[in-house]
């Protein structure tokens, strides 16, 4: 009898566990933090990917760019003209946050809005693509003149400057987003300004935003695909300081994080990683520094790189070294451009000899006696990383006999410079914006405006011209190729690495993505167990 | 005293004109560009420049800047684009004073406390334990000890929240890592200050006329004790209320400190101007407040 009846509290007392278990349970919500407070979720001002990424899940494009796969969103089906410039896309019934439907004009608003130079957009060279794009935004033609119409509330047609085939992944693009004109033009210049300011058509609704604190999304009842969300919410806070994150997450407040390098032996049993897209590398002021105008140099200090133990020195072993410029993850025709493009254009270990030979040559051609005549000023900023870096290079490019004077300055005035073509050597870094080899390859054609080193070579501009013209894909993908070994031939720049980023997950959320492209973190299809 | 106040009043406005005038020159003299980026293009930049109206001549912007500021506006932020400096600071100051109020106190309360203490026990147990105290929260950088706090009590003992500002238990760690300083420092002057007021004939006079030991201590010896920590008070006050980086950074608080920081490094013009008006504001009142304080502690000091 005494045994039945601590039988019967024990199993009232497990079943009250298991209820309060469930009722805990029930609640799905995924948190994560940023460094940083999203600078606005207007679509068209947006300018970081920390804004694209909130914005994905907020909003939704023609179509949805998840882990490199395009699946339908607004749009739920298109065709694309046989010369690949016009996009016709038909429109699923959808709805506002208010309640109204999301219809052609919408887009057509958000894109005009775009490249409108009244809008100060800037990431309105992601709008350059489009017909005319270029022109309206340097105020030659007005915007009515752009190629986006809406033939009616549910056809939308967007004809481009020329055939595009990562174009159709990039309308998933924040910046593509759209906007209903008359809520802008009552909330005016406060239009995203906060949660109230804001209508929603994506997967997740901003319940609440607490400026520089956190981000409160709750499921959208109203979104079309709501049964492939199953998350109740998200809450995303702002955690400027990356250890207390690394805490955080220890104690259980935090689902996902970012390890810190120096937290990296600590934690590498249970990190994972992902690339985020971004390389790194040395741009030389080809056109104002007389030495680095000849290729030779350029290409003995490219040698004189020993980038494994550059990785090794400056990240713990966590980037992986850039032994060529394009990151091979990035598509090609039908794997990635890695895979069908293999390539190893620099050595991992420095080839000081190789490198020799070509400062030889280089000072013949200088006419100078000694590699100690030449003096390089190396740019950087003033972060404690910044100067482990350039040490590291310092040293490496100094076996050579060449002095090398490092100067930090703040990241402003860093970039400053650098558009300014004021520099011999600068660490720089380019993250993609769609994907394809193009968007790193675009930056080093004579005339384009991120070329500021002044990087000149005919059979590069040609090779580029014909890739961004060219229909057959194959062919355009061999030119891009053909591109980028001219680039590291020539030595146009120094390719040092890609960025490998370490993070820890809650092992109870499941279906996370995180890809180099567009969100930073995809949490739609999340589940958390 | 009306006269006192006028002169006072007109002194920190022109000293707020000064401010205004040096921080904007100073501001635009920064090398560097507020709206260049990894992927501006010269004719975004462009775009961007006309937006915010700096394709104007200088002298028509700085008057514009004066005009708007005589309403009240601080105008809009250069990163945070759909967002005002007075939102920014309507927004992150209560932050950031709730934590400065609170450290104030714990510093005040503890410094006094300690510093008394030391100074009754001089050269004994409790005196050497204060001196301890006070040399470890003087010379423990803020960033060290943020850190020790939130790896002791948030990540090892779990006694308390690693970061944020939900509720009363998390603004205890904050408050001990933004006050520790602030309450040595206080110690330190309380305890001097105390020892030499203790030699004062006025507290032998006390003592003769048969007064207890507590009635002397509030009334005659923490009163003249107390003057020097009043004077470091005022910029005190100001500094701590307005936030601080590496505190609010640490414990993720968002508060003004870390708006400040962010400014700086983006060069948001506006935002900076808005933050150092406002920070100059708090520090005119704050000294303005000290000096009247003095003339009421202590009768024998006029201020008018």
């Amino acid at each position: 009898m005494r045994i039945g009846l601590r039988l019967t509290i024990l199993l009232s007392l497990l079943l009250v566990c298991l209820i309060c278990f469930n009722v805990q349970g029930a609640e799905k919500i995924f948190r994560y933090s940023l460094r940083a407070d999203c600078s606005t979720l207007d679509p068209q001002l947006a300018n970081s990917q920390d804004t694209s990424t909130v914005a994905h899940h907020i909003y939704e494009g023609l179509i949805r760019y998840t882990g490199g796969e395009i699946k339908p969103g607004m749009a739920k089906n298109w065709e694309v003209s046989a010369d690949g410039r016009v996009y016709t896309f038909q429109l699923r019934e959808a709805k506002w946050s208010n309640g109204e439907p999301v219809t052609a004009y919408d887009f057509e608003y958000g894109i005009r809005r775009l490249l409108d130079p009244q809008t100060g957009s800037y990431y309105s060279f992601a709008g350059f693509i489009i017909k005319n794009g270029a022109k309206v935004n340097r105020g030659e033609l007005p915007v009515e003149e752009l190629g986006v119409k809406a033939i009616d509330a549910k056809t939308l047609r967007i004809e481009l400057e020329q055939p595009a085939d990562y174009f159709l992944a990039y309308t998933g693009f924040v910046s593509f987003y759209p906007v209903k004109k008359d809520y802008v033009e009552k909330h005016g210049k406060e239009f995203a300004a906060d949660a109230d300011k804001l209508l929603y058509n994506g997967p997740f609704i901003l319940k609440e935003w607490r400026h520089e604190d956190r981000l409160i999304l709750v499921k959208n009842p109203d979104y079309w695909n709501r049964e492939t969300v199953k998350l109740d919410g998200a809450e995303i806070i702002i955690v400027t300081d990356a250890n207390t994150a690394v805490s955080m997450f220890e104690n259980g407040i935090l689902d996902l994080v970012d390890v810190p390098t120096a937290l990296i032996e600590q934690y590498r049993d249970d990190v994972e990683f992902y690339f985020s897209g971004a390389d790194d590398f040395l741009k030389y002021g080809i056109d104002t520094n007389p030495y680095l105008k000849n290729t030779n140099l350029r290409r003995a200090i490219n040698y004189s790189i020993d980038r494994e133990n550059f990785i090794k020195l400056t990240t713990n072993d966590i980037y992986q070294a850039g032994t060529r410029y394009v990151i091979p993850i990035v598509s090609g025709v039908e794997k990635s451009y890695g895979e069908e493009y293999p390539l190893q254009f620099y050595p991992l270990k420095a080839d000081l000899k190789l490198a020799e030979n070509y400062l030889k040559q280089a000072l013949d051609e200088l006419g100078l006696n000694s590699p100690a005549e030449i003096e390089l000023e190396f740019l950087t900023t003033d972060h404690d990383t910044s100067r482990i870096q350039a040490e590291v290079l310092q040293h490496m490019i100094q076996q050579l006999g060449i002095k090398v004077e490092i100067r930090q300055v703040t990241y402003k005035q860093r970039l400053t410079m650098e558009a300014e073509h004021q520099f011999d050597m600068v660490f720089s870094g380019w993250a993609p914006d769609y994907d394809d080899p193009l968007t790193y390859l675009e930056l080093w054609v004579s005339d384009g405006p991120y070329n500021h080193g002044g990087f000149n070579n005919q059979e590069y501009d040609a090779l580029i011209k014909q890739a961004i013209y060219e229909t057959d894909q194959r062919q355009r993908m061999d030119a891009l190729f053909a591109a980028e070994k001219v680039l590291l031939e020539e030595a146009g720049i120094c390719p040092l690495q890609f960025r490998r980023i370490p993070y820890m997950i809650n092992p109870r959320v499941k279906g996370l993505i995180r890809y180099y492209i567009g969100a930073r973190e995809d949490f739609v299809t999340a589940d958390i167990f | 005293m009306f006269k006192y106040l006028m002169k006072r009043f007109v002194i920190s406005i022109l000293t707020l004109f000064v401010l205004i005038t040096v921080v904007w020159i100073l501001v635009r003299l920064v090398p560097g560009d507020p709206f260049i980026g990894e992927k501006v293009t010269p004719q975004i930049k462009l775009n961007m420049i006309r937006y915010y109206g700096f394709d104007q001549p200088l002298y028509r912007q700085y008057l514009i800047y004066l005009r708007n500021l005589l309403k009240g506006d601080l105008g809009y932020s250069l990163k945070y684009r759909n967002v005002t400096v007075n939102k920014i600071l309507a927004d992150s100051f209560p932050y950031s004073a709730s934590l400065g109020i609170r450290s104030l106190l714990f510093a005040l309360v503890g410094g006094i406390l300690l510093g008394t203490t030391a100074a009754f026990n001089r050269g004994r147990f409790l005196d050497y334990f204060c001196i301890i105290i006070a040399i470890i929260g003087v010379s423990v950088p803020d960033f060290i000890l943020g850190y020790l706090l939130q790896f002791v009590f948030g990540i090892r003992l779990k006694w308390l929240p690693v970061a944020q500002w939900q509720g009363i238990k998390y603004t205890i760690l904050p408050v001990i890592g933004l006050g520790t300083y602030t309450l040595a420092m206080i110690s330190r002057l309380m305890r001097t200050n105390m020892l030499e007021v203790l030699q004062q004939d006025y507290i032998k006079t006390a003592k003769s006329k048969g007064l207890s030991t507590l009635k002397i201590i509030l009334k005659h010896q923490l009163r003249n004790a107390i003057i020097p920590v009043i004077t470091v008070l005022g910029p005190t006050t100001a500094a701590i209320l307005t936030g601080t980086f590496v505190i609010e950074s640490i414990f993720s608080i968002p508060g003004m400190g870390k708006y400040y920081v962010t400014a700086v490094q983006n060069l948001d013009y506006s935002l900076i101007l808005g933050m150092t008006i406002f920070y100059g504001f708090f520090l005119v009142v704050a000294n303005a407040i000290v000096d009247l304080l003095y003339g009421i502690i202590d009768p024998r000091i006029r201020i008018y």
